[in-house]
C-alpha cells in the first residue's frame, strides 16, 4: 500500500518535469546510448564501466546541452542537435575514451601497486639485514601461514627464487 | 699453619763463606740424594728471618723415608743446633699433627722447633719443611735391619724404657699417637749418647713408614698408607718391638719375608715369633710381652710401664685362646684349626678362596667343627646377599672380601691387593693420587659398600664406626656426581683436613688453604697454557671441600651444559674467592680468564654489545679485579635489555617476514584489488572530467 502511493508521488513530481525537459530527454536518449550499452556489459561488475562512460558520455553532451538549455530548450533545437554528426562524434567520442578509461586504469593500478609492494620488499629486507647484523642470525625465523585442511603446500617466495619459479 | 706457610718466604742467595760454628761437616751425599735435582751451589733459604736452611748440606744420617735432612743454623741463637726435614712432595705430611707439635718441648720427643711451607730450590716447587732439634748422638740404631751395640742391662730401662714411656704419656695427653716408633726413628739427644729421644712422626702419613716386625698382626696386614692414625696400644706394640731389637742389638727376625711374620704371629702369637730361640734380659720379659701381646684391650699403656718400673708386679697376661677345630679343613695344602690362620692363608690364597667358599666347606666346617653356628649363618647370608645384589663375575671378590671380614673382624679391609682399615683411606687415597696410582679400589671401595660390611662385621660395638658410616654415604654420593667439585677428588679433601690441593696447576704452590688458591693461579699465570681453564677438577673440588658455603652455587654454575653460563660460574668461582679472601688484584690470574671470556662475551646478541665489551674487557683486565669483572660481565640489567631487545627484534624480523611473505604470496589478490581500484578510479577519474567540463560550459554560457 505504501509502495504503492509512493510511485504515485514519484509519478506526480517526474511527468510535469520530464513533459518540461522534452527536448533534453530526446538528446540525451540518442547520446546515451553508449552508456546504456555500458551498463548492461559491465552490470556483473559493479556497474563501475557504466559509471565511467556514463561520466564521459555525459561530458561529451555537455555543450550541446548547454546550447540546448541557454539557447532555446525546443524539440525542434534538440533534434537539430541529433542530427548533427558533430554531435555524435562528440557523444561518442566522449564515452569511447570514457571506455578507454574503464579499461587502462586496472592494468594502470596494477602496475603501480606492484611497484610500491617491491619496494616495500626490499625495505623489509633491509630491515631484516639490519637486523641480523645487529643480533645475529639467531634472530632469523621463515614464516610459514597456517594451512587450512586442502591446502597446497605453498613454494618459496619469489625473493628466495628470482622468480625462476615463475619462468620455468 | 697458616701464618707458617705465609711467613716461609725462599730466599736463595749464596751461602755465606762460613758455616755456622756449631754445624760438623757436611757428610757425602746419601744415595737418597742422587734422584734429587743438582744443588745449587751455596745456595740457602730463609724461614720466618731467622732459621737458614742450607740446600747444600743434606745430613744424611737424619733422613727420614720420606723426608730428607738439611742443616739449619738459628740466626737469632748462633749454634743452637737444629736440622730441617724437607718432605716429599708425593707424601701427605700430618699437618694437624705439627700443629699441636709445634714448639712444644715434650721430654723424650724430638722438639717441633717450628715448619711450614717453603719454596725449596732442589726440586723448585714449594715442599713442607719441619725444623727440628738436632740430635747430637745420632740414632740409635741406623736401620731396623742393622745392628747396634747393646745397651746395658742394667741401665736399660732407666735410659730406653722409661723416658720413651714418659714421652708416649705426654704425647696422649696432646691426643698424638706417634706411630713411628722404630729403632731407627728413636735418636740420642746428647752427644754422649745417655738420652733417648722419639724421632719425628709427622714426615709422612701414619704408620706409613713402619715395617711389619714393629706392627701389630692387624696393622702389618694393612697396607703401609691404609693403616691409619691407630690407637696408643699400637704405639706400644711398636715400642715393644723397638724395646726387644734395641735389647737383642739386632732384628730378631732378619730376612723373613712380611707375609711369613704375620703368619706366625698370627700362629704363635707376637711375642714367640719376635723373641724366637733369643735370650731376652730377664728383667724386660714381663715388660715385653705386656706390650707385645696381640690382645690390643690387654695390652700394657705407658701408665702399665710406669707400676712396671717402680716395681709393681701387674697380673700375668693371659692369652685369648681361638676357637680350635678338631677337624682340620684343609686349603692351599695346609690344614687349619682355627679361624684367623684360614683367614690370612686365604688372602694370601685369594684365587684359590673362592673354591672353599662356594661349595660350602668353609661354612659346614665352622658349623660343625667349630660349631660357630652364628658366624656360618653369617656367612651364608653374605654369599647369598653379595650373589644376589651383584652379577657372578663381580660378586667373586666382594664376596671373599666379605667372608675375610666377618672371619676375621679385627683385620684390615682386604679385597685383593687393596688392604686397609677404615680411618686409614683418606691418607691412603691420597697417597695414592699424589703418587698418580690407580683408584679404581678406592672407588670400588665406596660404592660397593666394603667400608659398611665391614663395619657390619664387627663383633663390638665401637661409636667411631657410626662416624664412618655416615663420612662413607656422603663420600658415595660425591662419587656418584661426576661434575667438576665432585667425584674422587671431592673424597680426597673432604677425608684429608690439610691435604694440599693436588691440581696439576698449583700443586707445586702447595696450597693447603682456600685463600691459597688465586694468588697460586696467578702465578702460574705466567706460564700455564691459558687455553685451559683454571678451574680444574680438583680446584673445584678443593674449594668445594673447604670452602662449600662461599663456593657451592658458583661450582654448581660451572658444570652447566651452555658454554656461556659454564664460564661465568668459573670466573663466578674465582670472582666469590677473591671478593670475600681477597687479594685485591691478580693481574695474571684476570688476563688469563679474561682470554676465556669468548663464550660469555658471544652469549650478548647484541653486537653493539659485544664490540663495546670487547673494547671494556682489557681494562678490567689490567684492574685484576675478578669480582668487577664478573659483575661487569653478568650484569643482570645488561642481560636483560639485551634478553628483551632480542626478543624485539625476534618478533620485528618474524612480522617483517610475514609481511614480505604476505606481499609475495598475494599476487592473485593484488591483481584483483588492482582491477577494482582501477575501475574504482576510472569512474572517480571520468566523474571528475564530467564536473569539470560541465563546470567550464556553463560558467561560460552564463559569463
Amino acid at each position: 500500500m505504501k509502495k504503492r502511493s509512493n510511485f504515485f508521488l514519484y509519478a506526480l513530481i517526474a511527468v510535469p518535469i520530464g513533459l518540461m525537459i522534452v527536448p533534453t530527454i530526446v538528446v540525451l536518449a540518442v547520446a546515451l546510448l553508449p552508456t546504456g550499452v555500458a551498463f548492461l556489459l559491465e552490470r556483473r561488475k559493479g556497474f563501475y564501466g557504466g559509471l565511467t562512460v556514463g561520466a564521459m558520455n555525459l561530458a561529451g553532451c555537455a555543450p550541446f546541452l548547454a546550447d540546448l538549455w541557454f539557447d532555446g530548450h525546443t524539440v525542434q533545437n534538440a533534434v537539430g542537435i541529433i542530427t548533427n554528426v558533430f554531435a555524435w562524434m562528440s557523444f561518442y567520442g566522449a564515452a569511447m575514451f570514457g571506455w578507454a578509461i574503464y579499461s587502462t586504469t586496472p592494468s594502470v593500478v596494477s602496475t603501480f601497486m606492484a611497484m610500491t609492494a617491491g619496494r616495500r620488499i626490499a625495505a623489509m629486507r633491509d630491515q631484516q639485514k639490519e637486523l641480523v647484523q645487529k643480533w645475529g642470525p639467531d634472530v632469523e625465523s621463515v614464516y610459514e601461514p597456517e594451512r587450512k585442511p586442502g591446502d597446497l603446500p605453498a613454494g618459496p617466495p619469489d625473493s628466495l627464487t628470482n622468480g625462476l619459479t615463475k619462468a620455468v | 699453619m697458616a701464618e707458617a706457610a705465609a711467613d716461609l718466604k725462599p730466599a736463595p742467595e749464596k751461602a755465606p763463606p762460613a758455616a755456622p760454628a756449631a754445624a760438623p761437616t757436611p757428610p757425602p751425599p746419601s744415595p737418597e740424594t742422587v734422584g734429587a735435582p743438582s744443588s745449587p751451589s751455596g745456595s740457602y733459604i730463609i724461614v720466618r728471618d731467622r732459621f737458614t736452611i742450607f740446600c747444600d748440606r743434606p745430613l744424611p744420617s737424619l733422613d727420614m723415608p720420606n723426608a730428607l735432612a738439611y742443616e739449619v743454623a738459628d740466626r737469632k741463637q748462633e749454634g743452637r743446633p737444629l736440622y730441617a726435614l724437607v718432605c716429599r712432595p708425593d707424601m701427605p705430611a700430618r699437618v694437624s699433627v705439627m700443629r699441636t707439635l709445634k714448639g712444644l718441648e715434650i721430654p723424650a720427643v724430638l722438639h717441633m722447633v717450628d715448619w711450614g711451607v717453603a719454596e725449596w730450590p732442589l726440586l723448585e716447587r714449594k715442599c713442607v719443611i719441619v725444623i727440628y732439634h738436632r740430635p747430637l748422638g745420632g740414632k740409635v740404631m741406623d736401620a731396623h735391619f742393622g745392628s747396634m751395640k747393646r745397651i746395658p742391662d742394667h741401665v736399660f730401662a732407666r735410659t730406653v724404657i722409661k723416658p720413651i714411656a714418659e714421652g708416649l704419656i705426654e704425647l696422649g695427653l696432646k691426643g698424638v699417637t706417634h706411630r713411628a716408633i722404630r729403632p731407627d726413628n728413636l735418636y740420642y739427644i746428647d752427644e754422649q749418647k745417655t738420652k733417648i729421644v722419639l724421632g719425628d712422626c709427622v714426615t709422612s702419613v701414619p704408620a706409613h713408614d713402619q715395617p711389619v716386625l714393629l706392627e701389630t698382626i692387624e696393622s702389618g696386614m694393612a697396607q703401609p698408607s691404609g693403616r691409619g692414625a691407630g690407637t696408643y696400644a699400637d704405639d706400644m706394640y711398636a715400642f715393644g718391638a723397638s724395646v726387644l731389637m734395641i735389647a737383642l742389638g739386632r732384628n730378631p727376625v732378619a730376612g723373613v719375608p712380611d707375609w711369613e711374620l704375620i703368619r706366625r704371629k698370627i700362629q704363635i702369637g707376637s711375642y714367640a715369633t719376635l723373641v724366637g730361640d733369643e735370650r731376652v734380659p730377664m728383667a724386660l720379659i714381663e715388660c715385653l710381652r705386656g706390650m707385645l701381646t696381640d690382645d690390643a684391650e690387654q695390652r700394657w699403656l705407658p701408665n702399665n710401664i710406669d707400676l712396671w718400673l717402680n716395681g709393681k708386679r701387674l697380673t700375668p697376661i693371659q692369652a685369648r685362646s681361638e676357637p680350635q677345630s678338631q677337624r682340620p679343613l684343609r686349603f692351599a695344602e695346609m690344614e687349619f684349626h682355627s679361624i684367623r690362620p684360614l683367614s690370612y692363608a686365604m688372602y694370601n690364597n685369594w684365587d684359590k678362596a673362592l673354591s672353599i667358599i662356594s661349595d660350602g666347606t668353609l661354612e659346614v666346617w665352622i658349623r660343625r667343627g667349630l660349631e660357630l653356628n652364628d658366624l656360618a649363618d653369617s656367612i651364608a647370608s653374605a654369599i647369598k646377599g653379595t650373589g644376589a645384589a651383584l652379577g657372578k663375575g663381580e660378586a667373586d671378590d666382594i664376596i671373599i672380601a666379605r667372608v675375610l671380614m666377618l672371619l676375621d673382624p679385627r683385620a684390615p679391609i682386604r679385597y685383593r691387593d687393596f688392604r686397609l682399615f677404615i680411618e686409614g683411606f683418606g691418607s691412603s687415597l691420597a697417597v695414592a693420587m699424589l703418587r698418580k696410582q690407580k683408584l679404581q679400589a678406592f672407588t670400588d671401595f665406596i660404592t660397593r659398600e666394603l667400608w659398611r660390611y665391614w663395619i657390619i662385621a664387627q663383633t663390638k660395638f665401637i661409636a667411631e664406626n657410626q662416624q664412618y658410616e655416615g663420612v662413607f654415604r656422603e663420600l658415595r654420593n660425591y662419587l656418584k656426581d661426576q661434575n667438576s667439585g665432585g667425584g674422587i677428588e671431592r673424597c680426597v679433601y673432604e677425608l684429608n683436613e690439610w691435604q694440599p690441593c693436588m691440581s696439576p696447576l698449583i700443586a707445586d704452590q702447595y696450597v693447603m688453604e682456600v685463600k691459597g688458591v688465586l694468588p697460586a693461579l696467578d702465578v702460574v699465570a705466567k706460564t700455564a697454557n691459558i687455553k685451559v681453564w683454571p678451574v680444574d677438577r680438583h680446584i673445584a673440588a678443593f674449594l668445594r671441600a673447604r670452602y662449600a658455603k662461599g663456593t657451592g652455587s658458583q661450582i654448581d654454575s660451572m658444570n652447566d651444559q651452555r658454554p656461556d653460563r659454564a664460564t661465568i660460574g668459573m670466573l663466578s668461582v674465582l670472582a666469590i674467592v677473591q671478593w670475600r679472601l681477597g687479594p685485591e688484584a691478580l693481574y695474571g690470574l684476570a688476563q688469563w680468564v679474561g682470554g676465556l671470556m669468548g663464550p660469555v662475551v658471544n652469549s650478548y646478541q647484541n653486537r653493539v654489545k659485544r664490540k663495546e665489551i670487547e673494547k671494556e674487557l682489557p681494562k678490567l683486565i689490567r684492574k685484576g679485579n675478578l669480582a668487577e669483572m664478573f659483575n661487569y660481565l653478568d650484569n643482570p640489567e645488561e642481560r636483560q635489555k639485551d634478553g628483551e631487545g632480542f626478543s624485539w627484534a625476534k618478533a620485528e624480523y618474524a612480522a617483517a617476514e610475514k609481511l614480505v611473505y604476505d606481499l609475495e604470496h598475494g599476487q592473485v589478490d593484488r591483481q584483483e584489488s588492482a582491477i577494482l581500484t582501477g575501475r574504482q578510479a576510472g569512474a572517480a577519474g571520468a566523474g571528475f572530467i564530467m564536473f569539470v567540463t560541465y563546470l567550464f560550459i556553463m560558467l561560460g554560457k552564463l559569463f
